[in-house]
């Protein structure tokens, strides 16, 4: 078609107002199912760190020490808590996992949520601290988490002590954040 | 017939990754895996065909001096979309495949069949095209994905075929990618170079 | 301070761009035959992706957040940069000509560089300060200037060599980028601060 002012200016209003229509109407349409998926992953992965409980962790969420923590209740009393925690010192920058703590203070599960690791090395920390009967499973353990390199008890991931260490780190930050929780309420 | 021609042109003629070097990036960041490969292929074939289409239905309304942005406009919509959608329905696959779906709006391969073809065809015409170059896109992701895969951790699509400990992690890792595709590309070339 | 340091080096050397974000490729095989343009595209990529990051950063804090509109992010950035670099490049042939003459010709490749898309997402998916983000996209676009011009002069190199028939071209520069990429692997891990 030729090029006239008139045509150019009605073409690019056009397809503005036809994009932005049907954008806004996929919006509207998705925004239900996308929020319902977000709730569900983050409800999924409190289930899988926490032992049984029958409240919503994520309803009753709060902050304390910049951590958001979410209590697990059963028939109203506290059976533990999922602590979303982070460490800035892995190889890559920033990594966040999920925590989850009885009311004694042991570990009782974990969840990588995002991080940017090496795969083969500092991306093993997503089963590596959970395998059974070796020296480096955490489940049970309490505070304080170190590496053997730093005096622990914990073997490192191999090939990727520095991504450990930051592990701990984070795994301190939110064994800490949980424990003032229950001081200061 | 014609149909088919197109189609089949889109996969081995016009091959985006090993004939026109198109669509780098995403080519290089998402084949970790074949599965992610293959997942960010459909993911532009989606886009490919959906933009093809409605490109070339509006090719006869659109003002030839404003078609490029017109063309991207049609093309951010449609990925737009995608990302909404994705973030609905396959929330994990969205987190895995991450920057580089918002970032399909620049893949050249997009603008550049708007331009070479949806402009100047039939909107089924168009539509076989898009369909040709999409699974020509995927196809060549989901290879490169599979023996990057393959060779870094001795699976393929998470299948083991031989214990983990033998995979060269270095072909998971960013020079890899680009090695990988390197001799895949030479491979095309001995096999079908006309030269 | 230390702060800015840190993530200058670790966007410029670190976390590389080209090497280990895979943003910028295709002007990355494409533009990197000859040193001199190598330098040209890298510096119009530097400042174009600047001033990109400045805008929609402003665009996302003040326009997308407060009306509730993040969801046509992509469409509204693809189009501010394709505008910005419609306007830099009538700009610069009437201010500097000289300018021009020396970066006119990348100016329109870059509104498909995906790397100026793709800092201007990352700035607002990681909510970086103004400030913050101007000097990432500076460092990361200094990142790519960086390893365009290495790879340029590499390249100039490679013509020389007799390659096999069927790796002439893009699958030996490929391979020799995979080297590169190897190379740069050598500085992840460090950190300042």
């Amino acid at each position: 078609m030729k090029s006239t002012l008139l045509t150019m200016t009605a073409g690019l209003c056009g397809i503005a107002l036809v994009a932005g229509a049907a954008l806004a109407g996929v919006n509207i349409l998705t925004e239900e199912p996308i929020a319902e998926a977000q709730a569900s992953a983050r409800r999924q992965a409190i289930a899988e760190v926490l032992p049984q409980f029958d409240n919503n962790p994520a309803d009753e969420a709060f902050e304390q020490d910049g951590l958001t923590l979410f209590p697990a209740k059963m028939s109203g009393t506290d059976v533990g808590m999922a602590v979303e925690t982070y460490s800035d010192n892995g190889f890559s920058g920033r990594f966040t996992i999920l925590a989850g703590f009885d009311t004694e203070g042991r570990l009782t599960g974990y969840r990588v949520l995002s991080h940017a690791e090496t795969p083969g090395l500092g991306a093993r920390m997503s089963d590596w601290f959970s395998e059974s009967g070796t020296s480096h499973d955490l489940i049970g353990h309490t505070t304080p988490f170190g590496v053997r390199a730093d005096g622990g008890d914990i073997d490192a991931i191999t090939g990727a002590t520095i991504t450990s260490r930051a592990f701990m780190e984070a795994l301190n930050k939110a064994a800490e954040a949980c424990a003032n929780s229950t001081t200061d309420r | 017939m014609n149909a088919l021609r197109i189609i089949f042109d889109g996969i081995v003629k016009r091959n985006p990754t090993f004939v026109l070097i198109l669509g780098m990036c995403p080519t290089l960041g998402t084949t970790s895996s074949a599965m992610t490969g293959m997942s960010m292929g459909l993911a532009t074939l989606f886009v490919l065909m959906c933009s093809n289409m409605a490109i070339s239905a509006i090719k006869n309304i659109v003002p030839d001096k404003v078609r490029i942005p017109v063309y991207i406009v049609v093309i951010a919509s449609f990925v737009t979309i995608l990302q909404m959608l994705m973030q609905a329905y396959v929330p994990a696959l969205y987190a895995s495949l991450g920057i580089f779906i918002p970032l399909i709006v620049v893949n050249c391969i997009l603008l550049g069949r708007a331009e070479a073809f949806a402009s100047k065809n039939t909107v089924f015409a168009s539509l076989c095209d898009g369909l040709g170059v999409g699974v020509g896109f995927t196809l060549a992701l989901t290879l490169l994905g599979a023996v990057r895969e393959l060779l870094g951790t001795g699976a393929v699509f998470g299948l083991q075929l031989y214990s983990a400990d033998f995979g060269a992690l270095l072909f998971v890792l960013a020079p890899g990618a680009f090695i990988v595709l390197g001799l895949l590309i030479a491979l095309y070339n001995r096999l079908y170079s006309h030269a | 301070m230390l702060e800015y340091i840190a993530i200058i080096f670790s966007a410029i050397l670190v976390n590389n761009i080209v090497f280990s974000q895979f943003l910028g490729i295709c002007p990355f095989i494409g533009v990197s035959k000859n040193l001199e343009s190598a330098f040209g595209m890298g510096m119009a990529v530097t400042f174009v992706m600047a001033v990109a990051t400045a805008v929609t950063w402003l665009l996302q804090h003040y326009v997308l957040e407060p009306f509730g509109l993040v969801y046509v992010q992509t469409i509204s950035f693809i189009l501010v940069i394709a505008v910005l670099v419609q306007m830099l490049e009538i700009m610069m042939k009437k201010v500097s000509p000289s300018l021009y003459a020396a970066l006119g010709v990348f100016l329109p490749l870059i509104t498909t560089n995906c790397a100026v898309l793709g800092v201007a997402i990352i700035v607002a998916q990681k909510n970086f300060g103004f400030l913050y983000s101007v000097v990432y996209a500076v460092a990361t676009a200094v990142g790519f200037a960086l390893a365009l011009t290495i790879f340029a002069g590499i390249r100039t190199q490679l013509a020389l060599a007799d390659v096999p028939r069927s790796m002439r071209g893009v699958p030996i520069a490929l391979i020799v980028a995979g080297i590169l990429a190897m190379a740069f692997m050598g500085f992840s891990g460090i950190k300042i601060a």
